[in-house]
């Protein structure tokens, strides 16, 4: 898709991509950092030259095979799907204590610390790149921008963004908001999809409370009552189940309309569609709350 | 995203999170999804049902059934507009019931009146 140059759609797009790379793509400093550690210091301002340059162009070149790679039919689903993890994974509270790469190892020599950052930056980096591919709706330039902007900023300016978000976490939720959009709109415009969503838009609906509701569950989660808690799964499992008599109904020619239902069995499917999921969802809580039990007489029997 | 794992208040945004950054967000993803819902809405069904005019002319622009057409700056201020709003309507409504709570009985200072 090709926007033109200040268009409010280029903007946008430009500002998805630096928030992305704001909230993601951190990781080159701190590799860079950490490989050169233990080495001599005429050797560690080499490094972190090369390395920089090493990580950008890697970065670059990803991100550009990504916008062809997205291209192909079922990519951008794929995408979109990894998205909604990503999303999930940022906003999840860390358990306790920094979690250190095992492949940011402290170097001894010159090439093996620049080795080690583009190979680190090239695994740890995927899903920054597919974040950006995916808001980039195809432009080669505004990944180029993107980076050209954020990169800097990030490789020279880590301290600037830790201040930022440690001030602001909310920068952090609005980060893994943009993702979830990114997903949403990255789905819906899967070639394989395009014709299905059209014929059943209230599906692209549903589909975006679908993708908010798995992206935002850690947010959402922290506010809810213990005993609020299962909707956390309880909710996209509906929506989930809602869709899937919609996919089923195309895929077997199925009308599963209540408007447009004659025969019996249209109306049993009907049925099953509102209320069929309530057996499921009170097994669902009963087997929770088993679980639950279950654990507390294990914690009262070790103590 | 190890950067943001090496801030505490980051890596647990969800819990460190202020309450009007949060309104924001929460702002911004309610208006991402009444995009979606203006995305998933065929307008010809308000039209047969004669609601087209309350449902998507209010000025042409502003109205859920055009936010289908909206950009990532657009539902950022959207969402700004929206959080702002409801931020001075709790305060409007704070202070309105506020005076109107009883105190507590057992309160030496029911009245407020010293003479």
């Amino acid at each position: 898709m090709e926007l033109d140059i200040f268009s409010t759609g280029f903007l946008s797009a430009l500002l998805a991509i630096v928030l992305i790379d704001l909230v993601l793509a951190g990781d080159n400093a701190l590799i860079i950092g950490l490989v050169a550690r233990n080495l001599p210091k005429e050797s560690q301002n080499k490094v972190i030259f090369w390395g920089t340059f090493g990580a950008i162009a890697i970065r670059a070149f990803m991100a550009i095979i990504v916008v062809y790679i997205l291209a192909v039919p079922g990519f951008m689903l794929v995408g979109g799907l990894a998205l909604v993890w990503i999303a999930r994974k940022l906003l999840t509270p860390e358990g306790g204590g920094h979690e250190e790469s095992h492949l940011a190892k402290p170097a001894t020599t010159f090439a093996g610390a620049v080795r080690t950052i583009v190979i680190a930056d090239a695994v740890m980096g995927v899903d920054n790149v597919l974040a950006i591919g995916g808001a980039a709706h195809g432009s080669v330039l505004l990944i180029v921008l993107g980076l050209a902007i954020s990169v800097p900023i990030i490789v020279w300016g880590s301290k600037l963004v830790i201040k930022l978000v440690d001030r602001f976490p909310s920068v952090i939720l609005l980060g893994g908001a943009v993702l979830a959009w990114t997903a949403y709109t990255m789905i819906i415009r899967e070639p394989f999809l395009v014709s299905w969503f059209e014929a059943h838009p209230a599906s692209k609906l549903v589909t975006a409370v679908l993708i908010f509701s798995i992206s935002l569950a850690p947010w959402y989660a922290e506010r809810l009552s213990p005993q609020m808690k299962p909707l956390t799964v309880l909710l996209p499992a509906l929506l989930v189940w809602m869709l899937a008599f919609e996919v089923a109904g195309s895929v077997w020619k199925m009308q599963v309309d209540y408007l447009r239902a004659t025969s019996e069995g249209e109306y049993f499917l009907e049925g099953l569609r509102w209320i069929g999921w309530l057996p499921l969802a009170a097994l669902f809580l009963w087997a929770r709350e088993q679980f639950l039990q279950r654990n507390q007489r294990a914690a009262r029997d070790t103590r | 995203m190890l950067l943001i794992r090496r801030s505490h208040r980051a890596a647990n945004a969800v819990r460190t999170v202020s309450p009007s950054g949060e309104l924001f967000v929460a702002s911004v993803v309610i208006c991402m999804i009444l995009a979606a819902y203006g995305d998933a809405v065929d307008p010809s069904v308000f039209g047969e049902l004669g609601f087209e005019y309350a449902l998507f002319d209010l000025g042409g622009e502003f109205s859920v059934l055009a936010m289908r057409h909206w950009h990532l700056l657009q539902l950022l201020l959207a969402g700004g507009v929206m959080a702002t709003g409801i931020m001075v309507l709790r305060i409007v409504a704070g202070a309105f019931f506020r005076p109107l709570e009883p105190a507590p009985p057992r309160n030496t200072e029911k009245v407020p009146i010293k003479l």
